[in-house]
């Protein structure tokens, strides 16, 4: 632990920053996925003949919803599996 | 994981995501002509599956439009669950595919809405506040991005959750997975035509107001 070269401190701090980042990037399009689904639900309870056309834009919505947490997954394999900064050190 | 070269021509890289892009094409235009002669019935209820659903998302007669549209949907479709026969790999699990279907849809955008307009009020309903022409700009770009990243994301991760459970628990355990990955690759093949069938449809009526989207249009 006296002497950490570059290379071993920064996959440390690529795995800390992966995990925490993919905790942390998908709790917020996971809740605002369940929002947008409780409330279509409950238009479709109501307005059942409407239901088709909520089902379609409920999908488009879930899609750009979830773009977020592929983002977030994207940066994730990017540091685990091409990392730009470990490629510099050796 | 990672796509790999198989062999070069004339000092281009050939991958096996194009091998596989090859093999499904072969497929695709095979099932298509043997179900014409068996089963004419079975590609009716595809296009017309298809034909629905474009012109309820855009609320206007899809007949225009569902060539590009009906492809990118089976393409896409055929894509994605291709990569379940032994020595085949998924097209969408290498970041070109994706890209290119994207930047497909991100020039079918532009011409649709120029030949609906005109070059000249196309260009003036893209900047109808003029002071909102930049953003108009990066929203055109990222939504191409984001069609890229998104279906390349979701092929990847169900791709990368099946191998890494295979390889904790080999043989049947990953099972389910394998039909969850299926899944959201069909499912994925619908989002990336509804979301091209939303932007052409915003192409086309820019400055108008939107008309009400419970009014059914059918062909």
């Amino acid at each position: 632990m006296s002497e950490m070269d570059s290379g071993t401190l920064i996959t440390i701090v690529t795995i800390i920053t992966a995990g925490f980042g993919i905790a942390l990037g998908t709790i917020a399009p996971a809740m605002a996925e369940g929002r947008a689904v409780a409330k279509a639900l409950e238009s479709m309870a109501r307005q059942p003949e409407s239901a088709r056309n909520i089902r379609t834009t409920l999908l488009i919505a879930m899609a750009l919803l979830e773009s977020t947490a592929i983002y977030v997954l994207l940066i994730v394999l990017i540091l685990i599996f091409a990392n730009p900064l470990l490629d510099r050190f050796f | 994981m990672f796509p790999n070269v198989v062999f070069t021509i004339f000092g281009l890289p050939v991958r096996d995501t194009v091998i596989s892009t090859w093999v499904m094409m072969g497929l695709i235009v095979g099932l298509a002509l043997i179900l014409n002669r068996c089963q004419p019935t079975m590609l009716e209820i595809i296009v017309d599956f298809l034909t629905d659903t474009i012109s309820d998302v855009m609320g206007c007669p899809a007949a225009p439009y569902l060539p590009l549209l009906g492809t990118l949907a089976i393409f896409i479709a055929v894509a994605n669950v291709i990569g379940v026969i032994p020595f085949l790999v998924s097209p969408t699990h290498d970041v070109n595919t994706p890209l290119a279907l994207a930047l497909v849809v991100f020039i079918s955008v532009h011409y649709f809405g120029i030949r609906a307009k005109g070059l000249i009020g196309y260009l003036r309903a893209l900047a109808s506040p003029f002071f909102m022409l930049p953003l108009e700009i990066i929203g055109q770009l990222s939504r191409t991005l984001s069609l890229t990243l998104r279906l390349f994301g979701n092929i990847i991760s169900t791709e990368l959750i099946v191998a890494v459970i295979f390889s904790l628990a080999p043989l049947f355990v990953p099972l389910p997975l394998v039909g969850f990955s299926l899944f959201t690759g069909l499912l994925q093949a619908y989002i990336f035509t509804v979301l091209a069938a939303v932007y052409i449809g915003a192409a086309l009526e820019a400055n108008e107001p939107i008309r009400s989207r419970s009014v059914e249009y059918r062909t």
